[in-house]
């Protein structure tokens, strides 16, 4: 009788659905800086697209940049029109994997040192990326946070030769993400 | 006044209008101020979504940078710090709800707060493009 109410129990549960982890969000924070002889060029954007699959061990970034905002709107315009060409190529995205996942406790609130891999494409241009960061577990909640440098030319990204010698050769990329839980069922 | 003295005089005014007017009109020229455009399209949130979901390309190249006007019934409103968004959602993707998202101006930020979920609205923002929703920022509420 037992081993029937067990058997029934695991029918229901696989036949239900099984909640998995993921969290997402909407809007998700990265700026880039970058500092040249006239002035600092500091672009923000507050709606970036990002999900972490824990089961999968799948991170996601997908990044409008046409929603990147600087102060100045002459910087917004070449930044769009002559760098990212953004009509060309509206979105940047990111694909990659945590390579010690196994380390964080998702049931744990606190700081994990991690690793991200994957693939990165900018301008049309899609580049192996490692990088260190930090996940925090608070909660219902999963902070991804990291700061690296790109360089513009890996990406193809050309700046006019007029001002290039002025313009440094890589931006300082900073990524400050709070993702929530989505509860998914899968069959 | 000697005629050359007259010319560097002039040429020395000018300099200065023109850098004025480089200044103040290019260099530190003002975001253009949405609030106040007239709008390209005026299309419900819906039909918007599925042009671009059908055929993102074809649609940016109608819609992108464009002023739209969307009415809809919202699904809901996402409240952050500085950011307030309408959303009208029409299925589920990668990364939640998936339709139309519009981010407020800050002048409208009291009163995007004050919508209601299912509320019939009519918006008008500048069409930033797609990623798995299409994008319309800088957002007013026309009713």
């Amino acid at each position: 009788m037992k081993r029937i109410i067990l058997i029934a129990a695991l029918l229901a549960f696989v036949t239900l659905g099984v909640n998995a982890q993921v969290f997402i969000t909407k809007t998700g924070f990265i700026k880039f800086y970058s500092s040249t002889a006239a002035e600092n060029i500091e672009g923000r954007n507050k709606t970036v697209n990002c999900a972490y699959d824990v089961k999968n061990n799948n991170l996601v970034f997908k990044v409008l940049n046409k929603s990147f905002e600087f102060e100045k709107a002459l910087m917004q315009e070449h930044f769009n029109e002559n760098y990212m060409e953004s009509d060309v190529f509206p979105n940047s995205n990111f694909s990659g994997k945590v390579t010690n996942a196994k380390d964080i406790d998702f049931t744990k609130d606190g700081v994990y040192k991690v690793t991200v891999e994957g693939n990165m494409t900018i301008h049309g241009v899609t580049k192996k990326l490692s990088q260190a960061g930090t996940f925090e577990v608070k909660g219902e909640k999963l902070i991804l946070k990291s700061k690296f440098n790109v360089k513009q030319a890996d990406y193809g990204i050309k700046i006019p030769a007029a001002v290039a010698k002025s313009f440094n050769e890589s931006m300082e990329v900073t990524v400050d993400i709070s993702l929530e839980k989505m509860n998914i069922k899968q069959k | 006044m000697k005629l050359w003295l007259k010319v560097l005089l002039a040429a020395f005014v000018l300099g200065i209008i023109a850098i004025i007017y480089v200044y103040f009109f290019l260099w530190n020229k003002p975001h253009t101020d949405f609030d106040k455009a007239k709008p390209d399209f005026s299309i419900q949130a819906e039909v918007l979504y599925n042009e671009y979901k059908t055929d993102a390309k074809a649609a940016g190249l109608k819609y992108n940078g464009k002023v739209l006007e969307i009415s809809g019934n919202l699904s809901s409103i996402e409240n952050k710090d500085t950011l307030i968004i309408a959303v009208f959602a029409f299925e589920q993707g990668m990364f939640g709800d998936q339709g139309v998202r519009c981010s407020f101006l800050p002048k409208y930020f009291e009163a995007g707060r004050m919508l209601q979920s299912g509320a019939a609205v009519k918006l008008k923002g500048v069409c930033q493009g797609f990623t798995d929703d299409v994008i319309l920022e800088s957002a007013s509420i026309v009713e």
